[in-house]
């Protein structure tokens, strides 16, 4: 048996596999205190449906998958341990600096973010390399062993290194390590060369820093998970899923922790790309992931997941970037619990700020007064208040409805449908131009991508947002509402190793290009030959790193080749930039050159053979209802008379046509009036928009 | 141009708050997709590493309506001026036209920040909206190897092409002739070809998204919504500048001598709060002829800096279009340094030195009107830091010219926080991005020796001022000339409401043997290879008195070593350690014996 769980902020998520390649999906609540609890609570809810004992049912399990939040929620709120930052002599203010922009420009009420490691942790190194490597300062070793003694004295419990152009020539970091462990056994560090090797000094000072102050804590957490699961009876591996969309073994884990920030969204396209696959002819997908307090979209472009190197933990520019490449996923503050307001001026505003679990929308009676996106669906007929999460909740129509009139519809003069209508159509606004804007830095054209709908809360909106994207095909996967805990079960284990080699096109260095690419093909080698000893298949990958000259973002260009011999080889590699630069920006510059920065090798193992990822309900649970109406309420058609059917009930290839609800104990599917629905043979409700 | 009256609705349909609100999201994010392909695909470091660029909408009859996120000073004035010098110069659009505009006579801020207007037009022939994408260029063929010519004497003396609205595309094709000229004129002509691309990139892109647009939801319903979102946003500000407490202030700067202005430029600013009819009014009449330099304000600029200043100091949030403008009325006069320039009077450093003095003096005097209002001046520019180097270089493989952001600090402090240290200047707005060192020594024959904030460097305060940066770069391949128009040395960002001033700028060249030599103000740097340029940039002022900040904020101050003891002691009366641990009764003693013996500025 496998496991998968994805621990969120409210709900953690577990999608058991059992070995005759069923599925099973389970959601328990989260448990911040100790969050290892809410994953075990998980698999006891599992054990009682498979009608197991927890521990035996664990000792059948050959792969337990984890995506956890814990190490950016330490980063959020500032829990990480005390950190020293040593950098080269002449910039302490490297974290301090950071890359400059800023939002808002008006509003000077906030101040400028704190550096990610204290000015007051901070500490120069006297040592200088130049640009190609040259030591144009050596190493003051006495200097740094009196800064290590200081570092004692400050008590730090962790250690970030990032000197100027390591990334060319690591020997002085290297050295620095060699004596931390000597003058501060025990004490973890991250070498910035070690953990990002890629060029700017901030984006690596960053990922440095943000590792190293999670190491302490990351290693306890994780070494106390695999602990507890093998006391609960669990013998198998234990895998954590990584920002770049794979999954890497705990304790490797434990040594580089920044792999496991943001590791939950990032098996969401995964897992999209999955269904896709299966249920779509479009090679590019649009995977959105509605929570209760986050709206998280990513991307399949041509087969592929494309990457960013800009992630943000917290708002963009006043937030710390993890200078880290990682899956690309944009964020914004929506979902069911955003709050409808009118402002001073009568404007209609949905969000950013969130009843989030508690309060919570009005419509949960636990005390909130403002009205939320959940409120609008239930008045609107959408959610049914008596069946919210499988009906462990009733909720309060009429509360919802007088809170609506009071915030929205007096103010604007509309009556209660039409400002549930209304709260409905900015949500959706909202969630659209998150899609547009990592679309458009992407180079994706909605028109041409299908639409994988996964989250709690996607099913909700998911139709008006492919009308308005254009899309023409919509996908609600059967695990929807689990789908990154979906996509750790179906991911590779995978490493990515990079490096810093200038070369252009008018000139290329080919004996120093494919010595590079030799030794990052090496390392692959030797993950496959470890880690991935017992994986059924292997690929490696090579990407370069490239621009045009005098630009200054370098985009991903796909190899095809792990060595370049001849001019054709690397006219090949030109001219696959210029495809990839007219994808992503829509011009090309046929008659330039290209100069490559950095190389890239990625290596995939493969775990899972199977080809499907079928739900079977849990034991019992599959109702046997009759399908029923209810009148549910659309902006255009007014009131009407709608189909209520069970999501798990369906057979496949009947077609619903909308006006409908499709409903499960995870997920609510509205089905506009000109919509329609089948379930395929996969699971998934395939919806035509139109 | 405030005194419009708000117009007339037509009569009619009136759109609600939900569809206000929908279709300003629409109109944002078309202007973001603009901005994004703009920053994408940008050629030269200053579009797409400083975001010195901008993107916006303006509706058919020329008023600014929609704005990305974009350098203030880029944008708040100037794009409607460009549209309508564009109309009036080509009365008959057509679609596929598209313009090059950069006259500073014409609405554009200065000759380097090229603009392309595309006019948006519907399938009967009529100019509904302008897409505007502007940006800064790395060169724009000037006399010297600067986009900065602080010592221009006119125009002819400056030397940068200048494009009154000339036509560079019909049909959607190049009108290759203005082409070649801009690559026969400009440096480095690949860089601005590849930002020319970028730029009509984006403003076709806007087009594109707009005619789909109109399509869609009708033009005339559009046209509706500019109307009710030109009145919303009025009404925003008549309500913000009712919060306003009323009253008339003076506030005076000045910039320092430059070459063409040898005892420096004052500005004064008159300006007057009236919250019973919700207006601001600004007079700057009472202010210099232009200069024969190159830091007089184009018109852009000039309305633009006030707007900057005004919208930095009032506490809400208000959108910055034409409505909202109407509640404020300027005074200008024509042949003024910070008011309505005459041909061939020159622009080249409009959008920095002499705005940045005008915007400042406009927060300074809301605050001199209320405490809680305004702000203190944020930091001059522009020190070699973020100069523009050239020369020549097997590592560039042959001539290189490019602005450099290497640092700048010296944020204003506000009323509510301390500054923002990276702010850039305040027609920015910290919008732009700061170099990678890495970066530049990558791909220029340069070393950075060190680069970071000086402690004690910004205006003391109850809220501080950013801190001045300290840079010291130099050639590691030939010689390196550095242009550079800094300004701040001789009178340093003010502070405000008993708040100190900055740390003035200064700048040097260190020879071989270490020693230092200062460098003027304004000047083409010479560094030879082994010297390096030394430079600090100015600190930001700071707000209300330094004895009313916390001490605990003191304490981190100290601690994270902003401030030193000394300083915390003497100009904050607190009693401190290094570590920041706070001697809370010797403090107490302390701030008692300043405040009566006044000695605080």
């Amino acid at each position: 048996m496998r496991f998968a769980v994805d621990t969120g902020g409210t709900f953690t998520d577990l999608v058991v596999e059992n070995d005759a390649g069923d599925i099973r999906m389970y959601k328990t609540e989260t448990t911040p205190d100790d969050p290892v609890r809410g994953v075990l609570d998980a698999l006891k809810l599992a054990a009682k449906d498979f009608g197991m004992e927890a521990d035996s049912m664990l000792s059948r399990g050959q792969l337990f998958v984890h995506g956890t939040t814990r190490a950016i929620n330490a980063i959020v709120t500032g829990s990480t341990a005390k950190t020293a930052f040593l950098t080269t002599k002449g910039h302490p203010d490297i974290l301090v600096i950071r890359e400059g922009g800023r939002t808002d420009m008006f509003n000077f009420k906030e101040r400028y973010p704190d550096p990610f490691i204290p000015r007051s942790l901070t500490h120069e190194v006297s040592e200088r390399m130049g640009f190609d490597g040259a030591v144009l300062e050596p190493l003051d070793e006495r200097a740094l062993r009196a800064t290590l003694d200081e570092l004692k004295r400050q008590k730090v419990e962790a250690i970030a290194v990032c000197l100027l152009w390591s990334i060319i020539n690591p020997k002085h970091e290297d050295r620095i390590g060699e004596l931390i462990e000597k003058h501060l056994p025990g004490v973890p560090y991250t070498l910035s060369h070690r953990i990002n090797p890629s060029l700017r000094e901030y984006r690596r000072a960053s990922s440095a820093a943000m590792d190293a102050s999670l190491k302490p804590l990351m290693g306890s957490y994780l070494g106390s998970l695999e602990k507890r699961l093998r006391t609960a009876g669990f013998k198998g591996r234990v895998l954590v899923v990584t920002t770049q969309g794979g999954a890497m073994d705990a304790l490797a884990m434990a040594d580089a922790p920044i792999h496991s920030i943001n590791s939950g969204p990032a098996m969401a396209p995964l897992a999209g790309r999955f269904y896709a696959n299966q249920d779509s002819k479009l090679r590019d997908a649009i995977v959105a992931d509605t929570g209760g307090t986050t709206f998280d979209v990513s991307l399949v472009r041509d087969g592929r997941i494309p990457w960013t190197r800009e992630t943000w933990i917290g708002p963009i520019y006043r937030g710390h970037m993890t200078g880290f490449p990682a899956v690309d996923v944009k964020s914004i503050g929506a979902g069911g619990g955003s709050i409808a307001w009118v402002d001073e001026g009568g404007l209609l505003h949905v969000g950013p700020k969130s009843a989030g679990a508690v309060p919570g929308p009005v419509a949960y009676g636990k005390g909130g007064t403002e009205p939320t996106v959940t409120d609008a669906c239930v008045v609107l007929g959408w959610i049914d208040p008596d069946f919210f999460l499988g009906g462990a909740m009733k909720l309060d129509r009429d509360k919802a409805a007088d809170a609506i009139m009071k915030r929205v519809g007096k103010p604007l003069g509309l009556d209660v449908h039409k400002a549930a209508a209304s709260i409905m159509r900015v949500a959706t606004e909202n969630m659209v131009h998150a899609i547009e804007d990592i679309t458009v830095n992407q180079g994706i054209d909605p028109r041409g991508a299908v639409l994988i709908g996964g989250g709690g809360a996607a099913g909700i909106n998911a139709v008006a947002i492919v009308r308005r994207l254009g899309c023409p095909e919509l996908l609600i996967p059967e695990t929807g509402a689990a789908l990154s805990a979906a996509g750790g079960l179906i991911s590779d284990l995978r490493a990515e190793f990079s490096t810093t080699h200038y070369t252009s096109t008018a000139a290329f260095d080919h004996a120093g290009v494919n010595k590079a690419l030799a030794a990052l093909e090496a390392k692959c080698k030797a993950f496959i030959a470890g880690p991935g000893a017992d994986s059924i298949e292997q690929i490696i990958e090579f990407t370069a790193e490239a621009r045009y000259p005098s630009q200054i973002w370098e985009i991903e260009t796909h190899l095809r080749r792990a060595r370049f011999d001849t001019k054709e080889d690397v006219e090949e590699l030109r001219q696959d930039f210029h495809k990839a630069h007219e994808q992503i920006f829509a011009i090309a510059d046929h008659g330039s050159a290209v100069e490559v920065v950095g190389w890239r090798a990625m290596v995939r193992c493969r775990l899972r053979s199977s080809e499907r990822l079928v739900v079977q309900p849990a034991n019992g649970a599959l109702p046997k209802v009759a399908a029923s109406r209810r009148k549910v309420y659309f902006a255009e058609h007014g009131m009407v008379d709608a189909a209520v059917l069970r999501f798990e009930a369906m057979g496949h290839d009947a077609l619903v046509a909308g006006p409908a609800i499709i409903e499960s104990p995870f997920t609510t599917v509205v089905l506009d009036p000109g919509a329609s629905a089948v379930r395929r043979p996969s699971g998934s409700l395939a919806i035509t928009p139109n | 141009m405030a005194a419009t009256p708000a117009r007339k609705l037509k009569s009619g349909r009136e759109l609600d708050g939900v569809q206000l609100a929908i279709l300003n999201k629409r109109m944002e994010a078309i202007c973001r997709k603009m901005a994004n392909t703009l920053l994408r695909s940008g050629r030269s470091g200053v579009l797409n590493s400083a975001r010195d660029f901008s993107c916006c909408l303006v509706t058919g009859d020329n008023r600014l309506l929609t704005v990305s996120e974009s350098l203030p000073i880029h944008v708040l004035r100037g794009a409607d001026m460009m549209a309508e010098a564009m109309c009036e110069f080509h009365p008959k659009l057509k679609r596929g036209d598209a313009f090059l505009h950069n006259s500073p006579y014409h609405g554009c801020s200065h000759p380097a920040d090229h603009t392309i207007l595309v006019p948006v037009i519907d399938d009967d022939g009529i100019h509904r909206f302008t897409m505007v994408a502007k940006a800064h260029q790395a060169d724009c063929g000037n006399s010297i190897a600067t986009t900065y010519h602080g010592g221009a004497r006119d125009v002819y003396n400056e030397g940068a092409l200048i494009f009154p609205a000339v036509k560079i595309q019909e049909d959607y094709k190049d009108i290759d002739d203005i082409i070649r000229m801009c690559k026969l004129r400009i440096r480095v002509p690949q860089q601005w070809w590849g930002d020319y691309l970028a730029m009509l990139g984006s403003a076709r892109i806007g087009e594109r998204e707009m005619l789909e647009f109109g399509k869609e939801v009708g033009w005339d319903t559009l046209g509706q919504f500019a109307d009710q979102w030109f009145d919303y946003s009025e009404q925003l500000m008549i309500n913000a500048v009712k919060a306003m407490p009323a009253g008339k202030a003076v506030a005076n700067s000045k910039h320092d001598p430059f070459p063409g202005a040898e005892n420096g430029i004052p500005v004064k600013v008159v300006l007057e709060v009236k919250p019973k009819e919700a207006m601001i009014e600004v007079d700057l009449r009472d202010n210099p002829d232009t200069f024969p330099c190159g830091l007089n304000l184009s018109q852009a600029c000039t309305e633009s800096s006030v707007l900057l200043g005004i919208f930095n100091s009032i506490p809400n949030a208000v959108p910055t279009n034409q409505g909202s403008f109407r509640r404020v009325k300027m005074y200008l006069r024509e042949g003024c340094v910070v008011g309505i320039p005459k041909h061939p009077t020159s622009c080249s450093v409009a959008t920095t030195n002499v705005a940045d003095r005008l915007g400042n003096s406009v927060s300074r005097a809301i605050a001199q009107i209320g405490d809680g209002f305004g702000m203190a001046s944020t930091g001059s520019i522009i020190p070699p830091s973020i100069g523009v180097i050239s020369g020549t270089s097997k590592k560039t493989h042959g001539p290189y010219v490019n602005q450099i952001f290497l640092g700048w600090g010296g944020g204003a402090a506000s009323p509510q926080a301390d500054a923002w240290i990276s702010i850039g200047h305040i027609g920015n707005a910290g919008g732009c991005f700061q170099d990678s060192v890495e970066l530049n020594e990558m791909r220029f024959p340069m070393l950075v020796r060190g680069r970071h904030y000086m402690t004690d460097s910004g205006g003391s305060g109850r809220t501080r001022g950013g801190e001045s940066m300290f840079v010291e770069f130099g050639p590691t391949e030939g010689n390196m000339e550095v242009g550079y128009v800094s300004d701040g040395g001789v009178t340093p960002p003010e502070g405000t409401r008993g708040g100190g001033s900055g740390r003035p700028a200064t700048q040097f060249r260190r020879d071989r043997n270490g020693d230092l030599h200062p460098l003027d103000a304004c000047a083409q740097a010479l560094i030879r290879e082994g010297e390096t340029i030394v430079c600090y940039s100015c600190g930001g002022g700071g707000y209300g008195t330094p004895l009313e900040r916390k001490p605990e904020e003191v304490s981190r101050d100290v601690r994270e070593k902003w401030v030193s003891v000394a300083m915390a002691r003497e100009i904050y009366g607190v009693v401190c350690d290094a570590a920041g641990v706070v001697d809370k009764v010797a403090t107490e003693a302390l701030r008692k014996g300043l405040a009566t013996s006044g000695r605080i500025n």
